[in-house]
């Protein structure tokens, strides 16, 4: 009988009558024995037999309730059927024996067994959904029983009568709505595209706000045609926006503390600087590089006014490295005052407070307005709609000054809406989407207004500067592809509100580049047909002369120098203005009357109201920059807006066609670009350490809901860690590896010369041994000389068509000093499978054996990578064992010493670690003695807390990570997945810098950069080429 | 397309010399012997992208020349459309094999088809970007120019 089956037993015996033996009280000594046991034993009902007992239930002391009782059927143990009938029978003590047993019959009889409903009462095809709480569902003779049944069910359960809410007519009314979006948003922000994405996609709360993840609808590989072919959107206003305001020189010297040159463009960057292009750096504590990094920002600085030296900076960070971003800026720019946000000072953003709006609207909203409404207005301010920050209280500073250096910092999370086109026809969209704004009348010219626009149309500088925008951005219309737009690309530009000239229908916008327009190119017919055999040279020459014509001059001009440095001014810099334009945004409901009025039907809106011109800001993002291939893949723009104005750009864009992607697409873009994701590929700043832990925790418990017969035994698969990477054992071993190999080389070797350089090593390394962790190599010479080591290749392993005379041949001189200069480094890498294959998150890294190498140069048919044998769980004994203790301990209140389980287990441990490589290589049998510190503490007797044991995972301190399998461990995969583009699985993660270039060494020439990659649910190894690229 | 389909970024020692095939003052920057050859990044754009029918085909260097032939091959077939003439470009290293598809083609339909070429130059840009970009000055650009051909392939109107 299985566990359940007795539980069932039990639980329904638990209410009969316990026995119902007759024990004749005063025996007659001549029948003691035989006048009722017999017959009972016949009847199977009173005497406990032990055969019937069943034999699994082995832990029951318990009473006889447990042990009596009828079972079911023929029992096969319990075969004994007495067949010696009495020979004679007492009448008295038999007639009450009967007697007693039907009394219990009937008691039994009476009361309900086993489950208490009544549905059980009635047959299984008279039974009907929502009877337990619709008793009327039932037959009569039942009702009263169940009636009481669920009331006392109610009572015990606990559960309180619940108020009865709203109906929910009252609670979709709009006040109540927006109350209760309100209150939900409390915790975790939304952004305003928030109930456009809660209808379509799956939402997350992450980093403090509600973010789409991935849309319902299955559209992963429309999304990346849509990235690659067409355009796709994405809502990044998530990203926070920090604003300093200060003199040049001031700030800049205060932010040059945060950066480093040898990692690239820094703050300082001309073209950044002129306000022209954006950029990005990867910040670092004050004056810390190149240990502590905090995490890539992006930049942009406003265009210089002239004749004034004060300028204002963006930076716009990730929610998650704002916390770390936001104090260092504080310190660095010595901000500590805060200025508290009450009266609403120069520089502060508008609360969002519950304020009623400004005048206008509600004039405006006069025609339409409710008898409801106007009556709620009586009671007091109509619940606002939030926008902006609305987890922030109204009175907590969000901007810092400091006295000594004059800079102002400003936090603007929210503030500023942010979305992402990626893809070449994002251009397209944009110029279908938005058009210039017009001037105001001359009649609405002379009024004063509160709006801002009709006080920008008569400043005639402004208006020129408009204009010149506006001119910049109808060129964009001959431009073929985003990417040809230089990299950074920022333009001003005020548009009216794209929601007038929705378009009836979803459609598709293309950029209307004809034949004719794309001259410079690529061709155009002439009508004759000439034969390839006959050429006419004059022919040929005039045509050349046609088709070198430069197409439209500004295309050209807009392609070879951008946009000219004055056009990159936008009103958006201006709170002031940013206010004003959220406060008097028409409502959707305003914008739909005026639809209604108009004559033909799904005509353009105009004359255009006032309040309908908005600034922007379009800020170009170059696509892929690294590498040699797929140049400009993912380039797109940015469209900055002010808050409040989301909806009224998101669903005109929409409405062009785009492909709409959450969380999950902005991973595969990063990916596609073989650039880090933030917070997921930077695990040496704090942010990504904090993922890393996050990650770790969610991807235990996703492994600990499956039942453990279905879960992967890692440890059989001899992965060490497959919810997170030990990155600092890693960079530890791979130093003592490579240590010994040095030391072992240069005794055989060169002996005196490399002696200084071990010495400096060493003094190095004491240096940098202080400040514990390890690093992500993002010097850029360093990465470009690696790089040149790797022999730079396209996916799939094909060699470039052009290779480059490396700058420094790699030899031990030159390995030994890049290795002093970057001590315990991580280098970010991409790996392409040369063969089948599709690499997943934390895919192990390892380094390929001579003889998979010599395997793979002969041309094996059908040689896909070798195969790593099975390990062996250690712990899957001690895993059990524990399991049978703790049940015992429940059972029976008695704990058994834990500490007698534990020995055993130890000496297990240390064999595994010790065995660790069945089959170890020459490189690995190096590592060996790397490891010996970590396994002697792994085999500590204490062992890993109890709790930490989980089936088919090692407990917690690890074996060495380099040494567990048979093939050296590298590095791991942060991001992998089949690329669509390339056509072959890819990978992009980390290896240990001491690691690779070791590796690269005993590689042979015409085979360097290749290794092994493993998923961490399977045990073959597949060949990848390894790329640095730069 | 062609070869300068997959530009890359490569720390490049820049030629002193503008390459052969188009003068290289680009109006981004001042000439480029003035460069210093060392502390630039080259980094190639895309050519032009151009409309594309239905009919035409960029040939590159990249993918299997069998494929593509395959390709041309379906397109005039009347199972990939039937085209009565398609298009082939090649740009700057792909001319050549540009030219050998049409020639196959025109040779593995015993006659059938005709070859009408042309040739034309596209202007290509290259982004010069500063390693250290708070000494060097501006980021350059510098076009510089590319021969393509296209060449129709057809079928002659019967008369």
């Amino acid at each position: 009988m299985s566990g359940s089956k007795q539980r069932m037993r039990e639980k329904k015996l638990s209410k009969q009558p316990a026995s119902v033996q007759y024990t004749p009280p005063p025996p007659p000594p001549s029948s003691s024995s035989c006048p009722s046991t017999p017959l009972n034993g016949s009847q199977g009902s009173g005497t406990p037999m032990p055969g019937h007992s069943s034999s699994t239930h082995d832990a029951s002391p318990g009473g006889p309730s447990d042990q009596g009782g009828w079972v079911r059927g023929h029992q096969k143990d319990g075969g004994d059927y007495r067949v010696d009938f009495p020979k004679y029978i007492t009448a008295t003590p038999f007639t009450m024996a009967r007697a007693m047993e039907i009394q219990a019959m009937l008691k039994a009889v009476t009361k309900a067994a086993g489950s208490c409903h009544v549905f059980g009462a009635i047959p299984k095809h008279m039974r009907r959904r929502a009877m337990s709480h619709n008793t009327k569902r039932l037959p009569r003779r039942l009702r009263e029983v169940a009636n009481r049944m669920r009331e006392k069910g109610l009572k015990a359960g606990g559960k309180k009568e619940q108020p009865k809410s709203k109906s929910r007519k009252a609670r979709r009314r709009h006040g109540n709505l927006l109350l209760e979006f309100n209150r939900r948003q409390r915790k975790n922000m939304w952004l305003e595209t928030h109930i456009w994405h809660a209808k379509r996609f799956h939402v997350l709360k992450k980093w403090g706000y509600c973010l789409g993840d991935r849309p319902t609808s299955k559209c992963y590989r429309a999304c990346h045609r849509a990235m690659s072919n067409h355009c796709l959107l994405q809502d990044l206003s998530y990203y926070c926006c920090i604003e300093l305001q200060g003199e040049e020189d001031k700030l800049l010297a205060c932010l040059s503390r945060l950066t480093s040159k040898e990692t690239g463009p820094t703050f300082a960057a001309v073209l950044a600087l002129s306000g022209r292009r954006q950029g990005g750096a990867t910040l670092y504590r004050a004056g810390q590089y190149p240990s502590q990094p905090l995490g890539p920002v992006t930049f942009l600085w406003r265009p210089r006014t002239s004749g004034s030296s004060h300028r204002q900076l963006w930076l716009w960070a990730h929610p998650t490295l704002k916390q770390d971003l936001l104090p260092e800026l504080q310190s660095v720019c010595q901000c500590s005052e805060p200025i508290i946000p009450v009266v609403p000072p120069v520089a502060m953003p508008v609360q969002p407070a519950p304020t009623p709006s400004p005048g206008p609207r509600k004039a405006d909203r006069i025609p339409g307005a409710k008898r409801k409404r106007s009556a709620r207005d009586e009671d007091g301010p109509p619940e606002k709609k939030i926008v902006g920050d609305g987890t922030r209280p109204p009175s907590a500073p969000v901007s810092w000054t400091s006295a000594s250096t004059g800079i102002l910092i400003t936090d603007l999370t929210l503030e500023i809406v942010r979305y992402r086109l990626i893809g070449p026809q994002s251009h397209a969209v944009l110029t279908e989407a938005l058009e210039a704004a017009t001037q105001c009348d001359a009649m609405s010219n002379a009024m004063t207004t509160p709006l801002w626009w009709p006080d920008h149309c008569k400043d005639q500088a402004k208006m020129t500067l408009h204009w010149q925008q506006a001119e910049v951005f109808e060129t964009f219309k001959g431009v073929c592809s985003t990417g040809e737009v230089p990299s950074g690309t920022v333009l001003g530009l005020n548009v009216e509100d794209p929601r007038l000239a929705l378009p009836q229908k979803r459609t598709k916008a293309l950029s209307d580049v004809t034949a004719d327009q794309a001259p410079g190119g690529w061709f155009e017919y002439t009508s004759g047909s000439v034969l390839l055999g006959s050429l006419c040279l004059v022919m040929q020459m005039c045509q050349v002369r046609i088709l070198v014509e430069p197409y439209a001059d500004k295309t050209r001009e807009l392609m070879l120098k951008g946009v000219p440095e004055h056009c990159c001014q936008s009103s958006l810099w201006d709170h002031f203005v940013r206010d004003n334009v959220t406060d008097n945004r028409l409502s959707e409901q305003e914008i739909n009357r005026m639809k209604r009025e108009v004559l033909v039907p799904g005509s353009r809106l105009s004359p255009t109201p006032l309040q309908s011109r908005v600034p922007v800001l379009l800020v170009h993002q170059p696509g892929k920059q690294v590498g040699q291939e797929m140049g400009s893949w993912g380039a797109g723009w940015d469209l900055l807006l002010p808050k409040g104005w989301g909806m009224a750009f998101w669903v005109p864009l929409v409405y062009r066609g785009v492909r709409i992607g959450g969380l999950k697409m902005a991973i595969k873009h990063s990916q596609g670009q073989g650039a880090p994701h933030f917070p997921h590929d930077y695990p040496d700043c704090p942010a990504g350490v904090r993922f890393q832990e996050e990650q770790e925790a969610e991807l235990l418990n996703k492994f600990k809901r499956r039942p453990p017969a279905k879960r992967t035994n890692y440890i059989k698969h001899g992965c060490l860690a497959p919810f997170s990477c030990p990155w600092q054992q890693l960079a530890e071993e791979w130093e003592l590896i490579v240590g010994e190999a040095a030391e072992a080389g240069h005794g055989a070797e060169l002996g005196v010369r490399t002696d200084a350089q071990e010495v400096t090593s060493q003094g190095e390394c004491s240096a940098t041994v202080a400040q514990s962790g390890f690093s992500v190599l993002r010097n850029r010479k360093s990465l470009r000389l690696l790089s040149a080591w790797c022999r730079p290749t396209t996916s799939k392993g094909q060699r470039s068509l052009r290779a480059r005379d490396q700058a420094a041949p790699l030899d031990a001189a030159s390995q030994a000093a890049f290795l002093t200069t970057h001590v315990r480094a991580l280098a970010w890498v991409r790996l392409s499978l040369l063969t089948k294959g599709k690499p997943e998150l934390h895919a192990q890294v390892c380094v390929a054996t001579q003889e998979d190498l010599r395997r793979l140069a002969d041309k094996e048919a059908d040689f896909g990578g070798p195969l790593e044998h099975p390990h062996k769980d250690r712990f899957k004994s001690r895993v059990k064992r524990r399991k049978k203790t703790s049940k015992k301990t429940q059972t029976s209140s008695t704990a058994p010493p834990t500490s007698k389980a534990s020995d055993p287990d130890a000496a297990d441990l240390a064999r595994a670690s010790a065995t660790g490589s069945p089959d170890p290589t020459p490189a690995s049998s190096v590592a060996e003695r790397g490891q010996t510190p970590v396994s002697a503490s792994a085999a500590t007797p204490q062992g890993p807390p109890s709790s930490d044991l989980v089936l088919g995972l090692w407990p917690d301190p690890l074996p060495s990570v380099t040494a567990h399998c048979s093939r050296v461990t590298l590095g791991w995969v942060t991001q992998g997945d089949f690329s669509l583009s390339a056509g072959c699985g890819e990978a992009l993660g980390l290896v240990s810098l001491e690691g690779l270039v070791h590796t690269l060494m005993a590689q042979p020439a015409e085979q360097r950069g290749l290794v092994l990659l493993r998923n961490p649910s399977a045990l073959h190894y597949r060949l990848a080429k390894l790329n640095v690229e730069v | 397309m062609s070869e300068a389909r997959s530009p890359g970024s490569t720390a490049a020692l820049l030629p002193q010399t503008p390459p052969a095939g188009g003068p290289a003052a680009g109006p981004g920057g001042p000439p480029s012997a003035e460069m210093d050859p060392v502390e630039y990044t080259l980094r190639k754009r895309l050519p032009r992208k151009l409309p594309k029918r239905r009919n035409d085909v960029y040939v590159n260097m990249k993918t299997d020349f069998r494929a593509q032939l395959a390709r041309c091959q379906k397109l005039l077939e009347g199972s990939g459309g039937g085209h009565r003439e398609i298009c082939v470009h090649g740009l700057g290293l792909a001319i050549n094999r540009a030219i050998n598809i049409a020639l196959q083609l025109q040779a593995g339909s015993q006659g059938a088809l005709q070859l009408a070429a042309n040739t034309s130059t596209v202007e290509l840009v290259d982004d010069l970007e500063p390693d250290d970009p708070d000494e060097a000055g501006e980021p350059m650009t510098r076009t510089r120019n590319n021969s393509a051909i296209h060449i129709k392939v057809y079928y002659p109107d019967p008369q």
